[in-house]
């Protein structure tokens, strides 16, 4: 199974006075294959900003990410990344959007067979079998988050980079995609990085939950979360274990605002 | 009070309106009662005028109908249609082409941009002397003369369009592995389409202006000459023949841009239908 490693990474910005900004002072974390991680924390923390260098969008100053030991640069193809802002190209078909997970990974302009029923399955698999000739602007928030969802799983990835994928859907619709994302998790078996401001989400989802403090961003707490799998929305959100994670990492948190 | 309030609203919309509404809702007759409309106005007042200011709707039609029959309007006609076509094609490919380059590569457009600012700020009658010295009279000098109306819209709105492709979906691009040459496929160039539609839209009308203008003043021919001789000559039901030709290809380009418009880019007008 493959890890991700943060090895004291630094990153700072130029802020708008002319000073350094500095995001994130020597951040270490290192994710096992398979798991499930949160990273939580106030806005400004750096959590962003550490998922954007995972994915190899932006360069770290010093320190390493290392995928499996080996140092990362740009972005990998055993890596998908999902957005909040979803990023579907508005002039594709959903099908094409999915496809667009293969195509740029395999730099080819044209998809095998194998690619296209790769991609339908995996849309099938979001529950989105039927729209693959739709246009994005034809689908609901949620629907066209389970494409970004599907484009990034028909990658196979080794590590799923999710930056609060479902933080501007409505409370349903993040219920149930929540859901869908266990479950569809239950039968990749990715290592995946969730960024996330929503305590509950992060604790219904993860097997462990990272809180940072405000910047510049580092580890305040790291919560292992033992609630079985599979879970289930609201029986899981009502059980002890739960309220007493969410007790503490909010305790946590509230020193942070 | 609510249980009153709510019948009264209803019975107004039933009552008088009605009628109004069954008349507006029927798309045709609304435009046939428009036409109807315009043509009964415009019968009044020429009634009411020496036919030399305005000739009756009966008198165009003839005179429309006599120069399509002697075939001055229909050679008038090809004569423009194809220095134009020709003019707004050749303007079409080289300004898109550009634009996008010049979208692309902002090194080149910061070597360029001064001098087709400076081309294009300059009002394009200011050049016709110097094409005519250049190019003589003739055809060549007016397509020439509709390229270059034509071609500036194209470029620029083509450029901007290049030079705006979403940054977030250039870099949901990238975060898949996209290399540039990908990126500049799958992100740039598609993004840029709506543009290329926006910039055909504007560079019909400018070489439709350009066509005429040309025909006045270089060659004397076509429909831009009919306007002029039919004018000067103050046979104004003649004169209306060109401008109906001219008002119906308008009317066709832009019915031809839209087609084209549902075709290139039909994430964007599906959202109407």
């Amino acid at each position: 199974m493959p890890e991700l490693e943060f090895i004291k990474v630094t990153k700072s910005y130029d802020s708008p006075s002319g000073d350094r900004l500095l995001a994130l002072d020597e951040f270490s974390l290192k994710i096992d294959g398979g798991r499930f991680v949160s990273v939580v924390g106030p806005s400004g923390c750096g959590k962003t900003t550490l998922l954007r260098m995972a994915a190899g969008l932006i360069p770290s100053d010093s320190g390493e990410i290392r995928l499996d030991g080996v140092a990362l640069q740009n972005p990998s193809p055993k890596m998908s990344m999902v957005f909040q802002g979803i990023g579907l190209m508005p002039w594709k078909t959903i099908l094409d959007n999915v496809a667009l997970g293969v195509q740029l990974q395999a730099h080819r302009p044209r998809l095998t067979d194998e690619e296209r029923r790769r991609a339908e399955a995996t849309l099938a698999l979001v529950g989105l079998g039927g729209f693959e000739r739709y246009y994005p602007h034809q689908l609901s928030g949620g629907m066209q988050q389970r494409v970004g969802l599907a484009r990034a799983l028909v990658r196979q990835p080794e590590i799923l980079l999710m930056d609060e994928p479902f933080g501007a859907l409505d409370a349903q619709t993040r219920t149930v995609l929540q859901d869908e994302l266990l479950n569809l998790w239950g039968r990749v078996k990715s290592t995946v990085l969730f960024i996330t401001h929503d305590l509950d989400e992060a604790i219904y989802l993860s097997d462990l939950v990272v809180v940072m403090g405000r910047r510049p961003g580092r580890i305040k707490e790291v919560l292992e979360v033992t609630l079985p799998q599979p879970r289930y929305s609201y029986d899981t959100r009502a059980e002890k274990e739960f309220a007493r994670l969410r007790s503490i990492a909010w305790q946590s948190i509230k020193e942070e605002l | 009070m609510t249980q009153s309030a709510v019948p009264l609203a209803r019975d107004r919309k039933n009552g008088p309106r009605s009628a109004l509404a069954m008349i507006g809702g029927n798309y045709y007759l609304v435009g046939a009662l428009s036409v109807v409309a315009f043509l009964a106005i415009w019968q009044g007042i020429s009634m009411n005028v020496p036919p030399v200011i305005l000739p009756t709707p009966a008198k165009v039609f003839a005179a429309f109908v006599e120069l399509t029959v002697s075939g001055e309007l229909v050679k008038a006609t090809a004569e423009t249609i194809w220095p134009f076509a020709l003019g707004l094609a050749v303007a079409f490919v080289i300004g898109t082409a550009l634009g996008l380059l010049l979208g692309i590569l902002r090194p080149i457009a910061r070597f360029l941009d001064p001098y087709i600012f400076v081309f294009w700020s300059i009002p394009n009658i200011a050049w016709l002397p110097l094409f005519i010295a250049w190019f003589g009279v003739g055809n060549l000098t007016l397509v020439i003369f509709v390229f270059v109306s034509a071609v500036f819209p194209q470029l620029l709105t083509v450029e901007a369009g290049a030079k705006e492709a979403d940054s977030f979906l250039v870099e949901v691009a990238r975060s898949l592995g996209g290399t540039k040459r990908e990126i500049l496929f799958t992100v740039v160039l598609p993004s840029a389409l709506p543009y290329v539609i926006a910039g055909l839209r504007v560079a019909v009308g400018r070489a439709l202006v350009g066509i005429i203008v040309g025909q006045l003043l270089i060659v004397a021919t076509g429909i831009g000459y009919m306007f002029q001789f039919y004018g000067e000559t103050l046979s104004l039901a003649k004169y209306f023949a060109p401008l109906i030709v001219i008002a119906a290809l308008a009317v066709a380009l832009n019915r031809g841009v839209n087609w084209a418009e549902r075709m290139l880019i039909p994430w964007k007008s599906r959202a109407f239908t």
